[in-house]
């Protein structure tokens, strides 16, 4: 049994790209955890796409045997969180496990937007925090000027600075001894009644939910009925113990450890990050603070591209929510697509991680309808009402008022960009804008904006009109008046209801501008012209059209080339069956999200 | 890699006649959009290629499957055929007719570059028993060939021409190309208006297609290079079909055209799917509906051909469904189309019954014309066939 004074509990948190995952795989590696041939890169990241985009989205915890420079054996636990704007509660509760933090620091590029926002998120749960500045490998690395920031903007203790090249493996061991001498152990009664923090919950098709937790008070062991103080459901545990490369049993969790707990429970949406565990005979007298609800502020509905597939979706998503307690789903049809499902997301990332999930592990073929926020309408009657899909946006002659959902938008960029940025935020009607200097040459711009404004490309945006030298946070703040009307979108003359689109009333003719000109490049030509209309109400405000085909044959076709040309027929078959045919006119999928992509996309 | 030998094969119930190809993958240059397999060679091609040709013809002559067979047509395709000597492609004919059964009537076919043709060399094959020549004209404006990167000029084409007719042969056709880089519909009246001048009895024209990793893709990638927009080469495509229309020519494929009865019989069973025996590199052979490609590589060829090995690296034997899939689409670019007598002879399948509404669907569109003998394109069809064997393949 190790000695509270002999476990640490630590986060690495970073802005994306500063090399978390690096520095953790580094971490386990000199653990002794895996060997040389069985280090395979970001070990921490091990879904395909969080691969793909270096970014971690469900977080991982392992826990690592330690032998310090002072003779003794340490339990390190290191708490792995999300990376991404979309995914800050989460991250919130990881911290909240946690008696210290890595704040892990590019020496290229230096302090960033998350890596404030993450510093802010630590130092509200009394974190320890050791920098470290990474990448001090590279051409373009100054880790004296990153160190000055850290101290002089940060406000950090300079003697604490650790400077590394996780790629290499430079200064990684120095890392951890800071974490055994600078962080402090965790503290906790082992005899007190049991209260568990879950942060994080996985699914397995074998054990059901697998629950990250990290115990503050007491201990929970198999055989122990435990109780979720949220909404009082109790499970008998089956297993508990501490996370390596893969799960090891161990007698019971105690005060000051993290571990996962496995008792049959076959739904991850009763498991929720924030959640208090704690046993049915002796519970806990208050849950532990910070517990929240999972809100999704982006929706979209989810089709099937053919119809056939529908019982598949449903089975698809039902599949993904046993891992994704944040995904929420309901029953929804549409005249264009059929039916599908109405999708309630984190953000507009957690929509595409979902779609991609779903694409790539269910083989499904998909149409998005253009995202939404959760729109507050007051009718003339005075009932309220949500809508987050535009098909039931009510007649607006009995609309009383309509409220929208804002956010503040923090972006940090270097300051030669700020006109750029600017301009994009008074675009998407952005208020009450404010800037000031964290460093000499460096901006930080903060911006009250309409979600509804953000959700599609905003970020894309930002990220070209500052040559990706701009970062972007955000936090939901209130709901506020807005003059909204429904967009709808006509393909010879049939309206396309998942095509349709709330929008600002100032703005309504260029978004059906825009709109349309988008659909023209997605839209392949057909054997006829095809009409592309913007409409509010009965009149059109924006128009274009698609030319007919003309020419779609290959002029030559003999013996050597058979295979070849029946290979890209088959090919051109295979695309026409990944559009949705409406009236007669074949629309690809990605025209459906490609609406809401701005003029200058 | 492990083939059946063409004695395992058992024979497609209703196939026609198959045909010979052999293929030379040499040029004296090479074009700037070409995609076939061939090699610039200056100043004379490999004799030793001809010989191992003529060595896996021997093999293959031997099997039963040629055995049990009278081929109706040989093609002598490239590259460049006649970049080869006279005696030495006339050699190699004389060879092939003997080892193989030809009826009768056989069509012997070969491809002539306009500047590796002399009136001699051309005498030299008809004597052989060549009967029809095929010129690789491509257009008789100088701007617009050397644009492409044709080593030839328009004297040199019309001096081909007048050596060809000089020579005796009786059956000639011209491949010409549209929508050249820079070219105009009053371009492309002229080259038709000279080639049907010397009415030829058949005429073959291409629209020009830009063909992945070729230096004409790269150019045009890169904006170096622009070509007529689709709007532009319907326009091209249609006018064509009239001023030939008026000549006489009767349009039988896609890109094809012939005063009647001079329809190229060898390509005709590429588009009936039927069989035939490919000899040389990156040929292929479709026997019964095996279909076998040898290696691109004419040195590696001539190897593995000396060393009594089969130069085969690609197999391919379709399931009866595909086969019928295949042998649709491939008859749908003639404009005669495909005849439901054939395909139920062969296959034992009727379109109506094995696509049921896909058809249905496609002839309600007015895309498709479906009777009691056959299924054809309309003609709104023609410019736009993928759309429809998109649906059928």
């Amino acid at each position: 049994m190790v000695q509270l004074k002999n476990i640490r509990n630590f986060s690495i948190i970073a802005h994306i790209d500063h090399g978390k995952s690096t520095l953790a795989d580094r971490l386990i590696q000199l653990c002794g955890m895996v060997t040389d041939r069985e280090f395979q890169d970001q070990l921490l990241d091990n879904m395909e796409i969080e691969r793909e985009r270096g970014i971690t989205i469900k977080s991982q915890t392992i826990c690592l045997p330690y032998h310090a420079k002072d003779g003794q054996h340490y339990l390190l636990n290191l708490v792995d969180t999300p990376g991404h704007v979309d995914f800050s509660y989460e991250v919130s509760r990881a911290l909240a496990s946690c008696e210290g933090a890595l704040l892990l620091v590019d020496a290229a590029q230096g302090v960033e937007a998350q890596t404030l926002a993450n510093l802010y998120l630590a130092m509200e749960h009394d974190l320890e925090i050791i920098p470290v500045i990474n990448k001090i490998d590279l051409p373009a690395a100054d880790p004296e000027a990153i160190a000055a920031q850290i101290t002089d903007d940060l406000g950090l203790e300079a003697e604490h600075i650790q400077k590394c090249s996780a790629k290499t493996g430079l200064g990684v061991d120095a890392i951890l001894e800071a974490v055994v001498n600078y962080l402090p152990p965790p503290k906790g009664d082992p005899e007190a009644p049991l209260s568990a923090l879950i942060f994080d919950a996985q699914y397995d098709s074998f054990r059901g939910t697998i629950i990250s937790c990290r115990v503050f008070q007491g201990r929970v062991k198999a055989g122990d009925t435990i109780l979720f103080l949220s909404n009082n459901a109790t499970y008998r545990v089956e297993e508990v113990g501490f996370f390596r490369l893969h799960r090891e049993p161990q007698p019971e969790l105690a005060a000051g450890q993290v571990g996962y707990i496995i008792a049959g429970i076959k739904n991850i949406s009763d498991t929720r990050a924030g959640d208090t565990i704690t046993l049915k005979e002796r519970p806990c007298a208050t849950p532990l603070p910070g517990f929240k609800e999972a809100k999704q502020v982006v929706f979209s509905s989810i089709y099937p591209v053919s119809t056939d597939d529908y019982e598949a979706l449903a089975a698809a998503i039902e599949k993904l929510t046993l891992n994704d307690a944040a995904l929420t789903f309901q029953k929804d049809s549409s005249t264009a697509l059929g039916f599908g499902f109405r999708c309630g997301f984190l953000g507009l990332l957690h929509l595409e991680v979902v779609q991609e999930r779903l694409e790539r592990e269910f083989d499904l073929s998909l149409i998005l309808t253009v995202p939404s926020v959760n729109y507050h309408v007051t009718l003339n009657d005075g009932t309220n009402i949500e809508v987050d899909n535009p098909a039931y946006f009510p007649d607006p002659a009995r609309i009383a008022r309509i409220e929208e959902p804002f956010i503040k938008a923090t972006i940090h960029m270097p300051e030669r960009y700020m006109g750029g940025v600017m301009t994009l935020c008074m675009e998407r009607r952005g208020v009450n804008t404010s800037y000031h200097y964290p460093l000499p040459g460096r901006l930080e711009f903060t911006c009250e904006l309409p979600l509804a404004e953000v959700i599609y490309d905003f970020y894309d945006r930002l990220k070209s009109i500052t040559q990706g030298y701009g970062s972007f946070d955000y936090e939901m703040l209130d709901y506020r008046e807005s003059d909204l009307v429904k967009l709808d979108i006509l393909v010879n003359g049939d309206k396309v209801d998942a095509l349709s689109q709330l929008v600002h009333r100032s703005g309504a003719r260029a978004r059906g501008l825009a709109a349309c000109e988008r659909l023209k490049e997605e839209i392949p030509r057909q054997m006829f012209k095809i009409a592309i209309q913007a409409a509010i109400g009965g009149s059109i405000v924006a128009r274009t059209n698609i030319s007919a085909l003309r020419k779609d044959v290959l002029a030559k076709c003999y013996g050597g080339d058979i295979s070849r040309k029946r290979k890209l027929l088959e090919k051109q078959k295979a695309g026409k069956k990944r559009m949705k045919t409406v009236g007669n006119v074949e629309i690809p999928q990605s025209a459906f999200l490609a609406v809401l992509k701005s003029e200058q996309g | 890699m492990s083939v059946p030998p063409p004695d395992a094969i058992t024979p497609e119930s209703g196939e026609g006649p198959p045909g010979l190809y052999v293929h030379i993958p040499f040029c004296r240059s090479k074009c700037g959009y070409c995609a076939f397999t061939s090699y610039p060679c200056l100043p004379a091609p490999p004799a030793d290629y001809l010989a191992a040709c003529a060595q896996e013809a021997s093999r293959i002559a031997a099997s039963d499957w040629v055995q049990a067979r009278q081929f109706a047509t040989l093609f002598i395709g490239g590259g460049t055929p006649t970049i080869y000597a006279g005696e030495q492609l006339a050699g190699l004919i004389r060879e092939l007719l003997a080892r193989f059964a030809f009826v009768p009537d056989a069509e012997i076919t070969v491809e002539a570059n306009p500047n590796t043709v002399t009136r001699e060399k051309l005498a030299q094959l008809r004597a052989a028993g060549v009967n029809r020549l095929s010129v690789g004209v491509q257009s008789f404006s100088d701007r617009l060939l050397s644009a492409i990167g044709r080593s030839h000029t328009q004297a040199e084409a019309l001096a081909a021409i007048q050596a060809a007719r000089a020579a005796g042969f009786e059956n000639l056709n011209l491949d010409l190309i549209y929508g050249l880089p820079g070219q105009t519909l009053a371009d492309l009246r002229e080259s038709l208006t000279i080639a049907v001048d010397f009415s030829p009895e058949h005429l073959a024209l291409y629209e020009l297609m830009v063909e992945p990793g070729t230096p004409l893709a790269r150019e045009v990638e890169e904006g170096r290079v622009t070509l007529p927009d689709d709007d532009a080469m319907a326009e091209m495509e249609s006018k064509a079909q009239e001023l030939l229309a008026g000549a006489g020519y009767q349009r039988y494929e896609i890109a094809n055209f012939a005063r009647p009865g001079c329809e190229c019989r060898h390509n005709l069973n590429y588009w009936h799917n039927g069989s035939y025996v490919g000899l040389g590199a990156a040929a292929v052979s479709c026997l019964s509906g095996l279909r076998l490609k040898s290696v691109a590589d004419p040195t590696r060829y001539a190897e593995l051909v000396g060393k009594g090995e089969p130069p085969y690296v690609e197999a391919e034997s379709l399931g009866l469904h595909a086969r019928f899939r295949e042998t649709v689409i491939m008859g749908l670019r003639l404009l005669e189309g495909v005849s439901l007598a054939e395909l139920e002879a062969r296959f034992g399948l009727t379109p109506r019954g094995y696509y049921g509404t896909t058809v249905e669907r496609l002839v309600e569109r007015g895309l498709l014309i479906l009777n009691d003998d056959s299924m054809r394109l309309s003609e709104q069809a023609l410019p736009v066939a993928h759309q429809v064997l998109a649906e059928l393949v």
